[in-house]
C-alpha cells in the first residue's frame, strides 16, 4: 500500500515543472544593468533607456511569473525567449542611429507578447483543425501572394505590403510561416489519408512558388526545408524526403544560374575581399566587426557597429559580436539551442500527432532561421535574407516568432494538463484499491 | 507515435549538431582570424583607436626614435631634421597622407589591435592603459639622412639601399620630402608619394640585366654572340637607336654590349629571344607579380604580356615602352645578381615589441624566389663589375671596394628636349658589406653622371654607418 502511494508521488515528482525563478531574476538583472548603463551613456541622460530599464524587468516578471499562473506553460522556453527579446532591445538601444528604432522594437515586442498569449489561447481552445485546414490553406496562399498585387520591393524582394502607408508595413511571408506549420501539422498527423499528406506537400510547393515570384529566396529556403523535414518526420518516408532535398538542391543550382542575386551572393561568400569596397562591403564589415569585438567585445554602446550595413536587421549578430564579444555570442547561440532542445522535448511528450508536429515544426523553423542567418554573418554559408528570431529589428518577424512560441507554450500547457490528469487518475486508482 | 518520436529525435539531434557546428566554426574562425579581420584597412575603428590609444613608437635599427607619442599625447618625429624628412614617407603620418607609411600600413600594430586575442584580453584584465606595440624598423636613420642631404638639389627621385643577403631595407629615400609635424603647410607637390615603393618608372638600360639573364639562360651560344652596331637598327618598321647617337658602337660582343650599354645589340638579343622567353624571365624576376610582402606595400612592376609588334619587343628588351619598375624592385634585382641568383623578400620591420616589453616578432630573412641560376648571376655580376670598372658606370667607383652596377637613361618622352630619367643600380661585391642600391633621378640626364655619383656616395656611407 505504501509502495503504491509512492508511485503516484514519484509520477508527480517527475512531472514537477522546472522552477525558473533564479533565471528570471538573472534576466531582469541583465535588463536593468544594461539599460542603466545605456541611460548614463549620454549627457543629458537617455530618458528612453531609463524608461526601458524600468519597463523591461516589469514586463518580464509579469510574463514569467504571471502567465504560468493561468496555464501550466513551459517556464524555461518562456524565460529564455524573454531574454532573447531583451538582448534585442538592449542591442538596438546601444547601436541604433535613431532612438525611435528601439522604441518601435519595444512596441513590436509588446504586440508580439500579446500574440504569444493569443497563441496559447488559440492552441488550448481551438480544436477544429481538421475542418478548417482547407480554409487556412486558402487564406495563407492568398495572403502570401498579396505583395505580388499590391506589394513593394525591398532589397530585391517584393515581399512587403503597406497596411498604413509609411507607418505600418507587413511582411506576409513571416506570418504565413506559422500558418504553414499549422496546416502541415494538421495534414500530416497520423489519421490523415495519403492524399491529404500529398496535398500538404503541394501546399508547401505552392507557397514556395509564390515566394519565388516575389524573389524572397531566404524565406523560400526556410519553407522548403521545414516542409521536407516535417513530411519526413510524419511519414518516415526517407527516400521521398531525400528525393525532395535533391529537387531542392537542383533548384538551388538552377537559381544560381537564373538569378544574378544568387550568383552575386555566392561570389561574395567565396571571396568577399576581392571587392571589399563594393559588393563585398557588407560581409567584410561584418567580419571586421566580429574581429574587432574579440573575446569580450568592445563594450556596450562602444565600437562602431553602424559601420556594418543593416546592422540592426540582417547583420545584427555581427553587431552583437562587436558589442558583447565572442563568448557572449556563443552563449547566445547556446540559448537558441536550449530553446530548441526544450521545444523538441515538448514535441516528444505530446499525446497526439498534430500537436507534436506543430511543436516540432515551430522549433525547426526557428532553429533553421537562426542557423541560416548566423552562418551567413560569419561567412560559413552565403548570406540569405532571413531574420534572427526575437532579435533582429522588425515587427513582422517579432510578432510571428512570438506567436509561434505562444503556440509552443500552449502545447506544453496541454501536455502538463494531461500529465496532471494522469497523476489524478493514478491517485484515484490507488484510492479505489485502498 | 513511436515512429514519430524516433524521427523527431533523429532530426532534433541533427539540428543540435548543426548548432554545435555553426558555433564551433564561429568560435574557431574568430579565434584564429579575428585579429586579421580587425587589422583590415577597411576597419574604420582603427582610426578612432589612434585617438584613444597611446600609439606605439617607431625606432630605427639602432633604436634611434623616429616617431613617438609624448606626454601630452602629441605625435613627435625624429629630432634630427634631416632624418625626419628623409624617412617621412617611410614612417608616414597619423593622417595617412603618405598611404604606404608604417603608421598607416602597421596602424593596427601601433594601436595594439594586431596582438592575439589572448593578448588583448590580458591587457583588458590587467587594466593597463591602452598602449600599442612598438616597432623597430630595419632602416638606418643616419644613412637615410646623409643620402637625402647628398641628393642633388632641384631634382626629384628615389634612392633605396638594401642588404641583399637579408632583404632588409636600410635607406629608403624619396624626394621631395615633407615634415610630418607640419602636414599641409609648405608640402611640395607629390611629397606624400613614396617613390621607392610606389614610383613605377621606365627602367631603361637597367632592364638589360633581365634581358641579359634571359639570353644567358635561353640562347645557346649567347656568350660568343657578335653584334654590329651602326647606331641604329630597324625592327619591324621602328628604329632602335643608341643614345650615344652621333657615334656608333661598331663591333660588339655580349660583354662590351652590356658594359657600353648598346641598345642595338640588346634589341637584337630581345628580338632573337622572342616575347615569350623574355616575358618568362621578366616574370621570374618578379615583373607582373602583385607583391604581397608582409612588410611593405610594394607596387607591382610590369612587363607587357601582349606585345603587339617586333618594334615593341625590341624596345622592351632595352627597358623602354610599357616596361615599368619601382626603385625598390630594381635594388632587389641588383641584389639578386649579387646574391647568387636568389632574390630576398624586402624587410622593413626588424622587431615588434608588445606593451609587456617582450619582443613579439623578430624578422627572419625570407627568400622571395630564385630568379636565375647561380652561374647566370655570376656572369652578369662580372659584367656589372666591368661596367663600373671601365664602362658607363665609372663614376660609381669607390676606392678600395668592388662596386658592380648598371646605368640607365630612360626616355620618358618623345620630345628630345626632355632629359632622360637617370638610373643607377648596383651593389658592393664585399662579403662584409652586402649592400645593393637603386637610384633614380627624374630628368637627371645620363645614368652615368649624377645617378652613379649618388649611388657611390650611398654605398660608401653605408659601409661607414651601417653596423
Amino acid at each position: 500500500m505504501t509502495k503504491k502511494t509512492s508511485e503516484a508521488d514519484a509520477l508527480r515528482k517527475a512531472l514537477r515543472r522546472a522552477d525558473t525563478s533564479l533565471l528570471v531574476y538573472a534576466v531582469a538583472l541583465f535588463q536593468v544593468s544594461a539599460m542603466l548603463l545605456l541611460t548614463l551613456r549620454t549627457d543629458p541622460i537617455d530618458r528612453q533607456a531609463l524608461l526601458l530599464a524600468g519597463a523591461m524587468p516589469a514586463v518580464t516578471l509579469l510574463c514569467a511569473k504571471g502567465l504560468p499562473r493561468f496555464w501550466k506553460i513551459d517556464r524555461v522556453v518562456l524565460t529564455l525567449v524573454l531574454f532573447l527579446c531583451s538582448v534585442s532591445l538592449v542591442t538596438l538601444t546601444a547601436i541604433a542611429r535613431a532612438s525611435v528604432t528601439a522604441l518601435t522594437q519595444a512596441v513590436y515586442i509588446a504586440v508580439g507578447l500579446f500574440g504569444m498569449v493569443v497563441g496559447i489561447v488559440f492552441i488550448r481552445h481551438f480544436r477544429h483543425w481538421n475542418r478548417w485546414k482547407i480554409v487556412f490553406m486558402a487564406l495563407s496562399v492568398a495572403f502570401i501572394a498579396l505583395p505580388l498585387a499590391i506589394g513593394e520591393t525591398k532589397y530585391g524582394a517584393k515581399n512587403w505590403i503597406q497596411v498604413v502607408p509609411d507607418v505600418v508595413s507587413v511582411q506576409p511571408s513571416e506570418f504565413v510561416k506559422m500558418s504553414l506549420m499549422v496546416v502541415l501539422a494538421a495534414c500530416l498527423s497520423e489519421r490523415q489519408s495519403r492524399a491529404m499528406k500529398l496535398l500538404s506537400i503541394l501546399f508547401g510547393a505552392a507557397l514556395c512558388g509564390v515566394l519565388l515570384l516575389e524573389r524572397d529566396l531566404g524565406a523560400l529556403l526556410l519553407y522548403f526545408l521545414t516542409t521536407v523535414i516535417l513530411y519526413f518526420i510524419a511519414t518516415s518516408n526517407g527516400w521521398l524526403s531525400l528525393a525532395g532535398l535533391g529537387v531542392g538542391a537542383a533548384g538551388a543550382v538552377g537559381a544560381y544560374y537564373v538569378f544574378d542575386l544568387v550568383r552575386e551572393r555566392v561570389r561574395i561568400w567565396q571571396n568577399p575581399w576581392a571587392d571589399a569596397a563594393d559588393s563585398g562591403y557588407q560581409l567584410i564589415q561584418s567580419l571586421i566587426a566580429i574581429g574587432s569585438g574579440g573575446l569580450i567585445g568592445m563594450g556596450l554602446g562602444l565600437g562602431m557597429p553602424r559601420m556594418i550595413p543593416l546592422y540592426h536587421s540582417d547583420f545584427v549578430f555581427a553587431a552583437i559580436c562587436e558589442q558583447f564579444g565572442m563568448i557572449f555570442a556563443l552563449c547566445l547561440l547556446a540559448v537558441y539551442a536550449l530553446v530548441i532542445l526544450r521545444g523538441i522535448s515538448i514535441a516528444m511528450s505530446c499525446r497526439d500527432g498534430f500537436h507534436a508536429l506543430l511543436a516540432f515544426g515551430i522549433v525547426t523553423i526557428l532553429g533553421l532561421q537562426t542557423l541560416l542567418i548566423v552562418g551567413g554573418n560569419i561567412r560559413l554559408i552565403p548570406l540569405t535574407g532571413v531574420t534572427l528570431p526575437f532579435i533582429a529589428a522588425g515587427g513582422s518577424s517579432m510578432v510571428s516568432c512570438l506567436t509561434g512560441v505562444g503556440m509552443l507554450l500552449g502545447i506544453s500547457s496541454l501536455n502538463a494538463d494531461q500529465d496532471e490528469e494522469d497523476v489524478r487518475r493514478a491517485q484515484w486508482q490507488e484510492g479505489e484499491r485502498a | 507515435m513511436r515512429e514519430l518520436r524516433r524521427n523527431m529525435r533523429l532530426i532534433g539531434v541533427l539540428l543540435v549538431c548543426f548548432f554545435v557546428g555553426v558555433g564551433g566554426w564561429f568560435g574557431y574562425t574568430t579565434w584564429t582570424q579575428g585579429s586579421r579581420w580587425a587589422m583590415s584597412s577597411s576597419n574604420t575603428r582603427l582610426n578612432r583607436a589612434k585617438n584613444s590609444v597611446v600609439m606605439g613608437s617607431i625606432t630605427d635599427r639602432d633604436g634611434y626614435a623616429l616617431a613617438w607619442t609624448d606626454a601630452e599625447g602629441v605625435r613627435r618625429y625624429a629630432g634630427d631634421f634631416a632624418v625626419r624628412l628623409a624617412l617621412s614617407q617611410t614612417v608616414g603620418d597619423t593622417m595617412s597622407m603618405s598611404g604606404t607609411g608604417v603608421q598607416t600600413f602597421f596602424a593596427s600594430t601601433l594601436v595594439g589591435m594586431s596582438g592575439s586575442i589572448i593578448d588583448r584580453t590580458w591587457q583588458w584584465l590587467s587594466g593597463e592603459t591602452a598602449r600599442g606595440d612598438d616597432i623597430q624598423l630595419t632602416v638606418d636613420a643616419k644613412l637615410s639622412g646623409v643620402i637625402a642631404q647628398n641628393f642633388p638639389s632641384g631634382y626629384t627621385g628615389a634612392v633605396v639601399v638594401i642588404n641583399y643577403k637579408t632583404g632588409e631595407i636600410l635607406a629608403p629615400v624619396s624626394m621631395p620630402e615633407y615634415d610630418p609635424e607640419s602636414l599641409g603647410t609648405n608640402v611640395p607637390d607629390t611629397a606624400y608619394f613614396n617613390r621607392c615603393l610606389q614610383g613605377r618608372y621606365t627602367p631603361g638600360s637597367t632592364f638589360k640585366i633581365v634581358t641579359l639573364a634571359s639570353a644567358l639562360e635561353n640562347l645557346p651560344g649567347a656568350l660568343s654572340h657578335a653584334f654590329t652596331c651602326a647606331g641604329s637598327r630597324e625592327f619591324g618598321g621602328g628604329a632602335v637607336t643608341c643614345l650615344s647617337g652621333t657615334k656608333a658602337h661598331g663591333q660588339m660582343d655580349l660583354h662590351s654590349a652590356f658594359v657600353e650599354s648598346c641598345n642595338v645589340s640588346f634589341a637584337t638579343l630581345s628580338y632573337e629571344l622572342g616575347q615569350s622567353a623574355l616575358l618568362r624571365t621578366a616574370e621570374a624576376f618578379g615583373f607582373d607579380d602583385d607583391f604581397t610582402f608582409s612588410d611593405v606595400m610594394l607596387y607591382a612592376s610590369s612587363f607587357p604580356k601582349d606585345i603587339g609588334s617586333v618594334s615593341e619587343l625590341a624596345w622592351s628588351g632595352v627597358g623602354q615602352g610599357r616596361v615599368l619598375v619601382t626603385p625598390l624592385h630594381m635594388a632587389m634585382i641588383a641584389g639578386a645578381v649579387a646574391n647568387g641568383g636568389v632574390m630576398m623578400e624586402p624587410k622593413l620591420v626588424k622587431q615588434i615589441t608588445g606593451s609587456t616589453g617582450l619582443p613579439r616578432l623578430r624578422a627572419a630573412p625570407g627568400v622571395y624566389r630564385r630568379v636565375m641560376s647561380a652561374s647566370t648571376a655570376s656572369i652578369i655580376g662580372s659584367y656589372m663589375e666591368d661596367t663600373v670598372a671601365s664602362g658607363t658606370g665609372s663614376r660609381a667607383r669607390i676606392q678600395g671596394y668592388t662596386v658592380c652596377g648598371k646605368t640607365g637613361s630612360a626616355e620618358t618622352s618623345d620630345d628630345k628636349n626632355v632629359e632622360t630619367n637617370a638610373w643607377f643600380v648596383g651593389y658592393l661585391a664585399e662579403e662584409q658589406y652586402p649592400y645593393a642600391v637603386a637610384v633614380v633621378l627624374e630628368q637627371g640626364g645620363s645614368g652615368g653622371n649624377l645617378a652613379a655619383t649618388l649611388a657611390a656616395k650611398a654605398l660608401s656611407e653605408a659601409i661607414d654607418l651601417v653596423g
